[in-house]
């Protein structure tokens, strides 16, 4: 997907945006696949670093870096 | 029959026309079977994303000012995307706020690899001639690929070495049958070889610095003779043994290299190679004892005009230019190859030489054998034979932190190439009486565990050899190869604790970096 806003540097922000919205079509079909009354509403991927957060949506897609406490 | 005869006519047409339509369905079957799989879900999202391909394709161009204008060129309907936000916005900031609060995964760790708890010795490999002709391991590296360990022979002790002959070793450790008393590959060398270095991306090229002061480079690939380059005897070599040598990218001409040398006759020298296989003088630095900048802090250094004698260097992975050098008085300096300053040096040299020193670091009690430079912030270690090893930022000149690691010469010590907080140091010699000295030669210390003594000691071997060098592989990152006085080079594999980074430990570091300075 193209970035439209961020709060990181641009090459980054590219990186994720290509990446995530593949992982998140695959999540969605995943989802889709299994019940297909289903949709997916949120996605979460937890790392040893840090936390992303996706909102999906048919148009968008918001995603969130979080560094949780430990 | 006639009306059966032309049906079994058709019938035969047909059956043939089946037989080849059969071949092709299988065929079409097949590559349906391809675009259900992946061709028809990548379609779709290409389809989606194919208008937008010319808006990726003007971020790819790296120019400042295309990367800036994107979010202007892309055509967004604000009304919709403001609609998308508030929708979104409520779900999003329960999950970061439920996030944070959260102890679900408080001591969760998963583990991808095998993890092994103990550090064992993999290779024993020494070279029996080098052995009996008391030679000493001066000199480690790893080649390019990580599966080729090389040893340099000498000795490190004093006297005149110049024409003791000995050998270069390199021995490849993914090779079946390997033999650890044989190696893949010796070479002969006329004089006492005191460093040497592979070449950072072909994997057969490796330099070594002599006890005569020059720089050679063999190529182990070519049976006949090794040797592919040699500064030879000019007014330009050193006059001193070279302590280290380091391959550098060339600035000038891409995918080209250039080799640096320091030895104690004060001389730091940037080499590049020539077509008749000599290595050429290319840029020098001197450091001159007058010209060594020093802050109140410091005693003057009261040497005169001498040279002072570098032992050992390092480059900072953050700036190319700059580089640390340890001197046999004991301090450490911060240099840069952009330095102007001609250098007060009285032999002539075919390229001027420059002052390359910026700063002086507070000095140890000896002189200094090795310093290291940090992958991961701008620190490096400094270690000599006092026993203690500094903990320098770049920017300042009192240490961050100060280990008496033994009462024994540390003679090397590297940073971890895999977890920030992790550093090897090798020890030997030195006056040890049986007080609390710390067994084993090869240190390894973790800051994470503790700031005051090493994680683990590994006893290189029985008897009471030095250790003199010490080598992280960082292609296998587990492998950790230590040469010693006794002529041996051991393979050690570490424990996975050694090897894997964990989740904070770059902030772990800044913060060590920056609470110890208050």
């Amino acid at each position: 997907g193209i970035p439209i806003r961020t709060t990181l540097d641009n090459s980054t922000t590219v990186h994720y945006a290509g990446l995530l919205h593949q992982l998140t079509m695959k999540a969605r079909s995943t989802v889709r696949d299994i019940d297909p009354q289903n949709d997916l509403t949120f996605l979460r991927i937890r790392s040893k670093k840090h936390e992303i957060m996706i909102a999906p949506d048919k148009e968008y897609l918001l995603v969130v870096i979080q560094n949780p406490c430990e | 029959p006639r009306a059966l005869l032309a049906a079994m006519l058709t019938d035969r047409t047909a059956a043939g026309a089946e037989v080849e339509s059969l071949w092709r369905s299988s065929r079409s079957a097949r590559c349906e079977a391809k675009s259900c799989q992946t061709g028809k879900i990548s379609t779709t999202e290409t389809a989606v994303q194919s208008h937008t391909s010319r808006d990726a394709g003007v971020q790819t161009e790296q120019s400042k000012d295309a990367v800036r204008d994107f979010q202007q060129e892309v055509q967004v309907d604000y009304a919709s995307l403001l609609s998308f936000l508030q929708r979104v916005e409520a779900a999003v900031i329960k999950e970061l706020n439920k996030n944070w609060r959260s102890h679900a995964f408080d001591g969760f760790e998963v583990n991808w690899i095998d993890q092994s708890e103990t550090v064992l010795c993999l290779h024993n490999l020494s070279y029996p001639e080098a052995r009996d002709q008391n030679l000493q391991v001066t000199s480690l590296s790893w080649n390019a690929t990580g599966s080729v360990v090389a040893c340099s022979y000498g000795r490190l002790d004093g006297g005149d070495r110049s024409t003791e002959k000995s050998y270069v070793c390199t021995w490849n450790l993914d090779r079946r049958g390997l033999n650890p008393q044989r190696p893949d590959l010796v070479v002969d060398v006329p004089s006492s070889v005191m460093c040497v270095a592979f070449h950072p991306s072909q994997p057969a090229l490796i330099a070594g610095g002599l006890f005569s002061g020059e720089l050679v480079v063999w190529d182990t690939s070519r049976t006949e003779d090794p040797v592919l380059w040699r500064t030879g005897m000019t007014s330009d070599t050193h006059t001193d043994p070279v302590y280290q040598v380091a391959w550098l990218p060339d600035a000038k001409r891409r995918n080209h290299h250039q080799l640096l040398s320091v030895s104690t006759d004060g001389k730091i020298l940037l080499w590049r190679e020539e077509r008749d296989g000599r290595l050429a003088l290319a840029e020098g630095f001197a450091v001159v004892a007058q010209q060594v900048p020093h802050s109140a802090q410091l005693k003057k250094l009261a040497w005169g005009d001498v040279a002072v004698g570098v032992t050992s260097l390092s480059f900072s992975h953050f700036d190319p230019r700059v580089f640390v050098v340890g001197v046999e008085g004991g301090y450490s300096l911060k240099c840069s190859m952009a330095a102007e300053t001609p250098a007060l040096h009285r032999t002539g040299s075919s390229v001027p030489l420059r002052a390359p020193v910026e700063l002086t670091f507070s000095p140890h009690g000896g002189p200094v054998y090795s310093v290291s430079c940090s992958p991961f912030h701008n620190l490096f270690l400094s270690c000599g034979t006092d026993g203690r090893v500094h903990l320098h930022s770049m920017l300042q000149t009192q240490p961050l932190l100060s280990l008496q690691l033994a009462k024994k010469y540390l003679f090397c010590v590297r940073w971890s190439p895999v977890r920030p907080l992790v550093f090897a140091a090798a020890s030997g010699e030195g006056n040890c009486n049986k007080c609390s000295c710390l067994t084993g030669d090869v240190h390894l210390f973790d800051f994470q565990k503790s700031s005051q003594k090493p994680a683990l000691s590994i006893k290189q071997a029985m008897g009471d050899h030095p250790v003199y060098c010490v080598e992280f592989n960082s292609k296998q990152t587990r492998l950790l190869a230590a040469g010693d006085a006794a002529g041996a080079v051991r393979v050690w594999q570490l424990s996975s604790d050694f090897t894997e980074q964990g989740p904070r430990e770059l902030n772990q570091l800044e913060q060590l970096a920056s609470e110890i300075t208050d």
